[in-house]
Protein backbone atom coordinates (compact mmCIF):
# COMPACT_ATOMS: atom_id res chain seq x y z
CA UNK A 1 0.00 0.00 0.00
CA UNK A 2 2.82 2.32 1.11
CA UNK A 3 4.83 1.76 -2.30
CA UNK A 4 1.35 2.20 -4.58
CA UNK A 5 1.04 5.78 -2.67
CA UNK A 6 4.73 6.62 -3.12
CA UNK A 7 4.25 5.98 -6.92
CA UNK A 8 0.82 8.03 -6.83
CA UNK A 9 2.89 10.73 -5.31
CA UNK A 10 5.69 10.25 -7.63
CA UNK A 11 2.89 11.00 -10.75
CA UNK A 12 1.56 13.58 -9.03
CA UNK A 13 4.71 15.61 -9.02
CA UNK A 14 5.56 14.55 -12.45
CA UNK A 15 2.02 15.85 -13.83
CA UNK A 16 2.77 19.01 -11.91
CA UNK A 17 5.92 19.91 -13.10
CA UNK A 18 4.78 18.44 -17.01
CA UNK A 19 2.35 21.19 -16.78
CA UNK A 20 4.20 24.05 -15.37
CA UNK A 21 7.01 23.87 -17.67
CA UNK A 22 4.37 23.34 -20.21
CA UNK A 23 2.83 26.90 -20.21
CA UNK A 24 6.34 28.51 -20.70
CA UNK A 25 7.36 25.87 -23.17
CA UNK A 26 5.16 27.14 -25.52
CA UNK A 27 6.65 30.64 -26.00
CA UNK A 28 10.44 30.57 -26.48
CA UNK A 29 10.69 33.96 -24.30
CA UNK A 30 9.98 34.92 -20.28
CA UNK A 31 11.43 38.28 -20.02
CA UNK A 32 10.09 40.73 -17.50
CA UNK A 33 9.83 43.86 -18.53
CA UNK A 34 8.52 45.73 -15.78
CA UNK A 35 11.19 46.10 -13.63
CA UNK A 36 12.00 49.76 -14.86
CA UNK A 37 9.95 52.21 -16.89
CA UNK A 38 10.79 54.29 -19.76
CA UNK A 39 8.86 57.74 -19.94
CA UNK A 40 7.30 58.65 -23.66
CA UNK A 41 4.60 60.74 -25.22
CA UNK A 42 1.73 58.94 -26.85
CA UNK A 43 0.05 60.39 -29.77
CA UNK A 44 -1.60 62.98 -28.21
CA UNK A 45 1.14 64.14 -26.61
CA UNK A 46 0.14 62.46 -22.85
CA UNK A 47 3.39 61.73 -21.09
CA UNK A 48 2.91 57.71 -20.26
CA UNK A 49 5.04 55.28 -18.80
CA UNK A 50 5.85 52.06 -20.51
CA UNK A 51 5.07 49.13 -19.70
CA UNK A 52 3.07 50.50 -17.41
CA UNK A 53 0.03 51.48 -19.89
CA UNK A 54 -0.12 47.90 -21.09
CA UNK A 55 -0.22 46.44 -17.60
CA UNK A 56 -3.02 43.39 -17.80
CA UNK A 57 -3.17 43.68 -21.24
CA UNK A 58 -1.94 41.43 -24.06
CA UNK A 59 0.32 43.21 -26.28
CA UNK A 60 1.36 43.17 -29.95
CA UNK A 61 3.94 45.84 -30.17
CA UNK A 62 6.23 47.08 -32.79
CA UNK A 63 9.34 49.90 -33.48
CA UNK A 64 9.16 51.41 -36.49
CA UNK A 65 9.66 54.78 -38.09
CA UNK A 66 6.98 56.72 -40.09
CA UNK A 67 9.17 57.94 -42.87
CA UNK A 68 9.84 53.78 -43.73
CA UNK A 69 7.93 53.09 -47.34
CA UNK A 70 8.04 49.63 -47.16
CA UNK A 71 8.90 47.18 -44.20
CA UNK A 72 7.17 49.40 -41.33
CA UNK A 73 3.94 49.80 -43.15
CA UNK A 74 3.97 46.13 -43.85
CA UNK A 75 4.70 45.31 -40.18
CA UNK A 76 2.16 47.76 -38.76
CA UNK A 77 -0.57 46.71 -41.93
CA UNK A 78 0.28 43.07 -39.97
CA UNK A 79 -0.71 44.14 -36.52
CA UNK A 80 -3.69 45.40 -38.04
CA UNK A 81 -4.84 42.13 -39.74
CA UNK A 82 -4.36 40.53 -36.06
CA UNK A 83 -6.59 43.03 -34.73
CA UNK A 84 -9.27 42.82 -37.41
CA UNK A 85 -9.08 38.96 -37.03
CA UNK A 86 -9.22 38.51 -32.83
CA UNK A 87 -12.27 36.85 -31.51
CA UNK A 88 -14.72 38.84 -29.23
CA UNK A 89 -13.81 37.64 -26.33
CA UNK A 90 -10.37 38.61 -26.98
CA UNK A 91 -10.56 42.05 -28.92
CA UNK A 92 -10.65 43.91 -24.90
CA UNK A 93 -7.72 41.96 -23.79
CA UNK A 94 -4.95 43.10 -26.21
CA UNK A 95 -3.56 46.37 -27.18
CA UNK A 96 -1.17 47.60 -29.71
CA UNK A 97 1.72 49.74 -29.45
CA UNK A 98 4.12 51.68 -31.57
CA UNK A 99 7.20 53.16 -30.66
CA UNK A 100 9.16 54.98 -32.77
CA UNK A 101 12.75 54.49 -32.83
CA UNK A 102 13.03 57.58 -35.06
CA UNK A 103 11.35 60.07 -32.71
CA UNK A 104 14.00 63.51 -33.97
CA UNK A 105 11.59 63.36 -37.35
CA UNK A 106 8.38 60.95 -35.26
CA UNK A 107 6.72 63.76 -33.24
CA UNK A 108 3.47 62.42 -31.56
CA UNK A 109 1.49 64.51 -33.96
CA UNK A 110 3.66 62.71 -36.54
CA UNK A 111 2.86 59.30 -34.83
CA UNK A 112 -0.92 60.13 -35.18
CA UNK A 113 -0.78 61.58 -38.48
CA UNK A 114 0.43 57.79 -39.07
CA UNK A 115 -2.02 56.15 -37.51
CA UNK A 116 -5.01 58.08 -38.62
CA UNK A 117 -4.50 57.65 -42.47
CA UNK A 118 -4.12 53.57 -41.74
CA UNK A 119 -7.72 53.61 -39.67
CA UNK A 120 -6.20 52.98 -36.57
CA UNK A 121 -7.90 53.08 -33.92
CA UNK A 122 -6.59 54.56 -30.43
CA UNK A 123 -9.16 52.41 -28.38
CA UNK A 124 -6.59 50.27 -28.84
CA UNK A 125 -3.29 51.49 -30.36
CA UNK A 126 -1.14 53.57 -29.02
CA UNK A 127 1.70 55.35 -30.36
CA UNK A 128 4.73 56.54 -28.63
CA UNK A 129 7.57 58.96 -28.97
CA UNK A 130 9.88 59.45 -26.85
CA UNK A 131 13.66 60.98 -26.13
CA UNK A 132 16.91 58.88 -26.81
CA UNK A 133 17.19 58.09 -23.43
CA UNK A 134 14.15 56.33 -22.97
CA UNK A 135 14.19 55.41 -27.04
CA UNK A 136 17.25 53.56 -26.62
CA UNK A 137 16.42 52.02 -23.57
CA UNK A 138 13.77 50.23 -25.06
CA UNK A 139 15.41 49.74 -28.09
CA UNK A 140 18.02 47.10 -25.84
CA UNK A 141 14.96 45.72 -24.30
CA UNK A 142 13.50 44.49 -27.45
CA UNK A 143 16.72 43.73 -29.10
CA UNK A 144 15.83 46.13 -31.79
CA UNK A 145 18.60 48.00 -33.76
CA UNK A 146 18.47 51.24 -36.20
CA UNK A 147 20.99 52.27 -38.24
CA UNK A 148 20.73 55.68 -39.99
CA UNK A 149 21.80 54.88 -43.81
CA UNK A 150 21.42 55.78 -47.26
CA UNK A 151 20.75 59.28 -47.26
CA UNK A 152 20.06 62.43 -49.59
CA UNK A 153 19.30 66.32 -49.77
CA UNK A 154 16.11 67.21 -51.56
CA UNK A 155 15.87 70.56 -53.71
CA UNK A 156 15.19 72.38 -50.46
CA UNK A 157 18.57 71.32 -49.24
CA UNK A 158 16.28 69.48 -46.17
CA UNK A 159 18.37 65.91 -45.03
CA UNK A 160 16.55 62.85 -46.03
CA UNK A 161 17.79 59.29 -44.13
CA UNK A 162 16.17 55.37 -44.38
CA UNK A 163 17.14 53.15 -41.43
CA UNK A 164 18.23 49.81 -41.37
CA UNK A 165 16.16 48.32 -38.74
CA UNK A 166 14.97 45.63 -36.82
CA UNK A 167 11.57 44.03 -38.56
CA UNK A 168 9.66 42.56 -35.83
CA UNK A 169 6.90 42.48 -33.85
CA UNK A 170 6.35 41.03 -30.74
CA UNK A 171 4.38 39.33 -28.25
CA UNK A 172 4.03 40.63 -24.52
CA UNK A 173 1.69 38.94 -21.65
CA UNK A 174 -0.65 40.29 -19.04
CA UNK A 175 2.43 39.98 -16.76
CA UNK A 176 4.21 42.35 -18.96
CA UNK A 177 6.43 39.89 -19.75
CA UNK A 178 8.13 39.37 -23.54
CA UNK A 179 7.18 36.00 -24.50
CA UNK A 180 7.77 36.11 -28.30
CA UNK A 181 9.24 37.89 -31.58
CA UNK A 182 7.56 37.37 -35.63
CA UNK A 183 9.40 38.70 -38.27
CA UNK A 184 7.07 42.01 -38.50
CA UNK A 185 6.75 42.45 -42.61
CA UNK A 186 6.43 39.19 -42.79
CA UNK A 187 4.75 38.08 -39.86
CA UNK A 188 2.56 34.93 -40.38
CA UNK A 189 -0.77 36.02 -38.73
CA UNK A 190 -2.40 32.73 -38.09
CA UNK A 191 0.75 31.84 -35.58
CA UNK A 192 0.53 35.46 -33.86
CA UNK A 193 -3.51 34.91 -33.09
CA UNK A 194 -2.81 31.47 -31.86
CA UNK A 195 -0.12 32.52 -29.39
CA UNK A 196 -2.54 35.63 -28.02
CA UNK A 197 -5.21 32.72 -27.83
CA UNK A 198 -3.27 30.87 -25.55
CA UNK A 199 -2.02 33.86 -23.15
CA UNK A 200 -5.93 34.71 -23.17
CA UNK A 201 -6.97 31.38 -22.29
CA UNK B 1 -5.02 48.72 -96.36
CA UNK B 2 -1.72 46.84 -95.62
CA UNK B 3 0.11 49.86 -96.10
CA UNK B 4 -2.30 51.39 -93.83
CA UNK B 5 -1.64 48.41 -91.15
CA UNK B 6 2.38 48.75 -91.79
CA UNK B 7 2.23 52.74 -91.21
CA UNK B 8 0.29 52.24 -88.09
CA UNK B 9 3.05 49.24 -86.85
CA UNK B 10 5.60 51.94 -87.75
CA UNK B 11 4.08 54.76 -85.98
CA UNK B 12 2.98 53.23 -83.29
CA UNK B 13 3.59 54.25 -79.79
CA UNK B 14 6.81 52.26 -78.73
CA UNK B 15 4.98 52.09 -75.06
CA UNK B 16 2.48 49.34 -76.46
CA UNK B 17 5.46 47.11 -75.78
CA UNK B 18 5.86 48.25 -72.87
CA UNK B 19 2.72 47.73 -70.35
CA UNK B 20 2.19 48.78 -66.75
CA UNK B 21 0.22 46.29 -64.96
CA UNK B 22 -1.75 47.10 -61.52
CA UNK B 23 -0.75 50.28 -60.24
CA UNK B 24 -1.37 51.13 -56.85
CA UNK B 25 0.52 53.00 -53.94
CA UNK B 26 0.56 52.86 -50.28
CA UNK B 27 -1.56 55.61 -48.02
CA UNK B 28 0.86 58.18 -46.74
CA UNK B 29 0.31 61.08 -44.32
CA UNK B 30 1.22 64.56 -45.58
CA UNK B 31 5.18 65.05 -44.88
CA UNK B 32 5.97 61.44 -44.47
CA UNK B 33 6.73 58.65 -47.28
CA UNK B 34 5.42 55.92 -48.86
CA UNK B 35 5.61 53.64 -51.89
CA UNK B 36 4.78 52.67 -55.51
CA UNK B 37 4.03 49.65 -56.53
CA UNK B 38 2.89 48.43 -60.38
CA UNK B 39 4.04 45.64 -62.93
CA UNK B 40 6.05 46.19 -66.08
CA UNK B 41 5.46 44.28 -68.88
CA UNK B 42 8.28 44.09 -71.46
CA UNK B 43 6.62 42.73 -74.82
CA UNK B 44 9.62 43.67 -76.81
CA UNK B 45 12.88 42.26 -78.03
CA UNK B 46 14.79 44.95 -76.75
CA UNK B 47 15.50 45.58 -73.07
CA UNK B 48 14.90 48.86 -71.30
CA UNK B 49 15.38 50.70 -68.52
CA UNK B 50 12.96 52.92 -66.01
CA UNK B 51 15.48 55.68 -64.87
CA UNK B 52 12.61 58.38 -63.49
CA UNK B 53 9.69 58.75 -61.99
CA UNK B 54 7.47 62.04 -61.71
CA UNK B 55 4.50 62.30 -58.90
CA UNK B 56 3.82 66.04 -58.15
CA UNK B 57 2.16 65.62 -54.49
CA UNK B 58 5.93 64.02 -53.95
CA UNK B 59 8.77 66.36 -52.84
CA UNK B 60 11.22 63.77 -53.95
CA UNK B 61 10.87 60.86 -55.68
CA UNK B 62 13.38 57.93 -55.79
CA UNK B 63 13.21 54.48 -56.67
CA UNK B 64 14.60 51.95 -54.17
CA UNK B 65 14.98 48.28 -53.07
CA UNK B 66 14.09 46.61 -49.74
CA UNK B 67 16.82 44.33 -48.84
CA UNK B 68 17.75 41.77 -45.95
CA UNK B 69 20.29 43.21 -44.23
CA UNK B 70 20.72 40.09 -42.16
CA UNK B 71 20.54 39.72 -38.16
CA UNK B 72 16.90 40.17 -39.01
CA UNK B 73 17.22 43.58 -40.01
CA UNK B 74 15.80 45.17 -43.58
CA UNK B 75 17.19 48.16 -45.43
CA UNK B 76 16.46 50.56 -48.00
CA UNK B 77 18.69 51.76 -50.98
CA UNK B 78 18.28 53.43 -53.86
CA UNK B 79 18.80 51.92 -57.33
CA UNK B 80 18.50 54.65 -59.49
CA UNK B 81 17.43 52.48 -62.68
CA UNK B 82 15.60 49.54 -62.99
CA UNK B 83 16.75 47.17 -66.42
CA UNK B 84 13.17 45.40 -67.78
CA UNK B 85 14.63 42.63 -70.14
CA UNK B 86 13.49 41.97 -73.18
CA UNK B 87 10.30 39.62 -73.31
CA UNK B 88 10.10 39.74 -69.47
CA UNK B 89 7.62 41.10 -66.53
CA UNK B 90 9.68 43.05 -63.77
CA UNK B 91 7.40 43.78 -60.86
CA UNK B 92 8.04 46.27 -58.09
CA UNK B 93 6.19 45.05 -55.19
CA UNK B 94 6.17 45.52 -51.44
CA UNK B 95 9.11 44.06 -49.49
CA UNK B 96 11.32 44.35 -52.95
CA UNK B 97 11.75 47.37 -55.36
CA UNK B 98 9.61 50.48 -55.13
CA UNK B 99 9.28 53.56 -55.93
CA UNK B 100 9.95 55.78 -52.82
CA UNK B 101 7.29 59.23 -52.74
CA UNK B 102 8.98 61.23 -50.27
CA UNK B 103 7.99 64.57 -48.74
CA UNK B 104 4.27 64.00 -49.69
CA UNK B 105 2.79 67.53 -49.90
CA UNK B 106 -0.63 66.29 -48.97
CA UNK B 107 -2.50 63.09 -47.44
CA UNK B 108 -2.56 59.92 -49.37
CA UNK B 109 -5.66 58.37 -48.37
CA UNK B 110 -7.94 55.06 -49.54
CA UNK B 111 -9.44 56.03 -52.76
CA UNK B 112 -7.16 58.63 -54.10
CA UNK B 113 -5.95 58.45 -57.22
CA UNK B 114 -2.57 59.77 -58.22
CA UNK B 115 -1.13 60.48 -61.33
CA UNK B 116 2.21 59.58 -61.98
CA UNK B 117 5.34 59.79 -65.35
CA UNK B 118 6.99 57.47 -65.43
CA UNK B 119 10.37 57.77 -67.94
CA UNK B 120 11.95 55.06 -69.57
CA UNK B 121 15.00 54.96 -72.18
CA UNK B 122 13.61 53.40 -74.86
CA UNK B 123 9.25 53.78 -74.68
CA UNK B 124 9.97 57.25 -73.26
CA UNK B 125 7.09 59.16 -71.16
CA UNK B 126 4.66 56.71 -69.86
CA UNK B 127 1.65 58.03 -68.10
CA UNK B 128 -0.25 56.01 -65.56
CA UNK B 129 -3.05 56.34 -62.23
CA UNK B 130 -2.39 54.73 -59.37
CA UNK B 131 -5.05 54.05 -56.42
CA UNK B 132 -3.99 54.60 -52.65
CA UNK B 133 -4.36 51.19 -50.88
CA UNK B 134 -3.18 50.38 -47.36
CA UNK B 135 -2.12 46.83 -48.99
CA UNK B 136 -2.34 44.77 -52.37
CA UNK B 137 -5.53 43.09 -51.82
CA UNK B 138 -3.54 39.47 -52.57
CA UNK B 139 -0.52 40.74 -50.87
CA UNK B 140 2.24 37.98 -51.00
CA UNK B 141 3.65 37.21 -47.37
CA UNK B 142 6.41 35.69 -48.57
CA UNK B 143 9.45 38.13 -48.84
CA UNK B 144 10.84 37.87 -52.36
CA UNK B 145 12.81 39.62 -54.44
Amino acid sequence: MKNQLKILFGLFILLSVNFLTGCYEHFPLDQDLTRTQNTFLNQDSVKVQFPKIIKDKITVLAMVYTHCPDICPMTTHNMFLVEEKLTDDLKDKVKFVVISFDPNRDSPAVLKKFAEIRDLSFKSWTLLSGDEQNTTEVMLKFGIKAIPADSSYDENGELSYNVIHTDRISLIDQEGKLRSNYKGSTANIDVILEDIKYLGK
Amino acid sequence: MNILLALLLIFSNPSDKLKIVDPWMRVGAQGQATGLFFKIENNSDKADTLYKVEFEPAGMVQIHETYDAGDDMMGMREVGQIVILAKSTFELKPGAHHVMLMKLKQDIKKGFVGNVTLHFKKAGKILIKAEAKEMMKKQSMEHKH
